[in-house]
């Protein structure tokens, strides 16, 4: 924007005013500060019209300073209160995003927590099933492995050929235990039975299955042998001599 | 641009929050302010907290003053002149709500003569000067307003706000002259 284009519009008067736009104000401002004759110009505009102000100034009542006086004071003791707002607020946050950390903490204790007293439940569970097991097992070899108990062997014949049982008999606690897991398996429809032989008369002892380690079977007195014959499944009232596979004579 | 070396300290310290800087300015340009808003509101009562709400702003506001742009009382002026255009702006309250009520803005306004009269070298200038210069320097009429309100041309009121300008140039360096000389005498 040139010098006269200025002066002629009277644009200095108005930038004064502020009464240009943002981009006239821009381009006045740039030439006063390019153009040393419009800027002498605009500061004896500047002087005049400050000089006429002062002439033409009203004195405010006095009240006006001390209002003014008050209400800066107030503000700024405001923003210091505010600077104690903003701190007890800034604690408040601090104080709820711990509080939310440790509440997730606890949280997460609580499920480890949880899932710690499961497994501690099934290893006690184990623990258990294993102590029974081993009670179990300490009988039955207390019961084979005594001094008193006789193990006998029962060789298969021709009808299950090179297979055995094991029958362990205490004649002082009255118990026989036997081991058939020697003999073949048999079909479904079937099972073993054992028998003592009491005076030529077959007393039945019990069915033998084969998926067991040990089958405590009743203790017939004054047996004289013990015989395994193949039966119909769930067993005979007496004995099926054909299908007579093993004895033992006591 | 000159300025008053005394202005520039109080700036400064302004600058850094200085309450008291601002209570010199308030003391050494309060009542050009003053007599500019309440040309422009015409109520004592509302220039009084127009004025107090100008020297907040400036208090807020300045470090957006450059020196280098203006002189202070310019910069000082259009916070002063914006604030009350805007306040004159506003809906007024009182008028919407209470509109049977007799205690409105416009019921309250002073009489004009109270404010109208100028004084210094303005006031010995043609009347149509005086008004001219009085309607944009001290009632806030942007110059296209103030032609209609005068009733002339633009074309003219700007050469009428020109040719006041230019006399009151004259009269002022007139009266440095007669300073000078006076100061030269004794």
């Amino acid at each position: 924007m040139d010098r006269k284009k200025i002066l002629e519009n009277g644009l200095l008067e108005k930038y004064l005013l502020d009464e240009l736009s943002s981009l006239e104000s821009q381009e006045v401002i740039a030439a006063i500060a390019s153009d040393e004759q419009l800027r002498t110009q605009f500061e004896l505009l500047e002087e005049d019209f400050e000089r006429m102000a002062i002439e033409n100034a009203i004195s405010p009542p006095d009240y006006v300073k001390v209002q003014l006086q008050t209400k800066l004071h107030k503000s700024t003791k405001k923003s210091k209160e505010r600077i104690w707002l903003y701190a007890a607020a800034s604690v408040a946050v601090l104080f709820f995003m711990t509080s939310f950390l440790m509440f997730n903490r606890w949280q997460n204790t609580k499920t480890n927590y949880n899932s710690l007293q499961n497994q501690t439940m099934v290893l006690q569970e184990r623990l258990n099933a294993l102590e029974e097991n081993y009670i179990l097992t300490n009988q039955r070899l207390k019961t084979i492995n005594g001094p008193k108990t006789i193990p006998l062997i029962l060789h298969g014949n021709d009808l299950v050929p090179n297979s055995r049982a094991v029958a362990y008999v205490n004649h002082e606690n009255k118990m026989v235990v036997v081991n058939a897991q020697g003999l073949p398996e048999l079909p479904n429809n079937s099972t073993y039975q054992m028998w003592s032989d009491v005076d030529g008369e077959m007393i039945d002892m019990g069915l033998l299955p084969t998926n067991e380690e040990l089958i405590t079977l009743k203790y017939i007195d004054k047996a004289e042998s013990l015989n395994i014959t193949i039966e119909p499944a769930g067993g005979n009232d007496h004995p099926t001599v054909e299908k007579l596979i093993a004895y033992v004579t006591l | 641009m000159p300025h008053n070396l005394e202005d520039i300290e109080i700036i400064s310290r302004l600058s850094k929050k200085d309450k008291d800087a601002l209570y010199l300015l308030y003391d050494k340009y309060s009542g050009a302010l003053f007599g500019v808003i309440i040309r422009m509101c015409r109520n004592q009562v509302m220039a009084e907290d127009l004025l107090q709400e100008t020297f907040i702003k400036i208090w807020q506001k300045i470090d957006s003053y450059d020196a280098s742009k203006g002189k202070f009382y310019t910069w000082a002026y259009r916070i002063a002149k914006n604030v009350t255009l805007n306040s004159l702006r506003k809906p007024d309250l009182l008028i919407q709500s209470e509109e049977l009520s007799v205690n409105t803005r416009k019921a309250t306004l002073e009489p004009e003569s109270d404010f109208n009269g100028l004084n210094g070298a303005i006031s010995k200038l043609e009347p149509h000067h005086q008004e001219a210069i009085s309607l944009v320097y001290f009632r806030g009429y942007t110059h296209r307003e103030a032609n209609q309100e005068m009733g002339v041309p633009l074309g003219t009121f700007k050469s009428y706000i020109r040719q006041a300008l230019v006399l009151l140039r004259e009269s002022y360096s007139h009266e440095l002259i007669i300073i000078g000389l006076l100061i030269e005498t004794f």
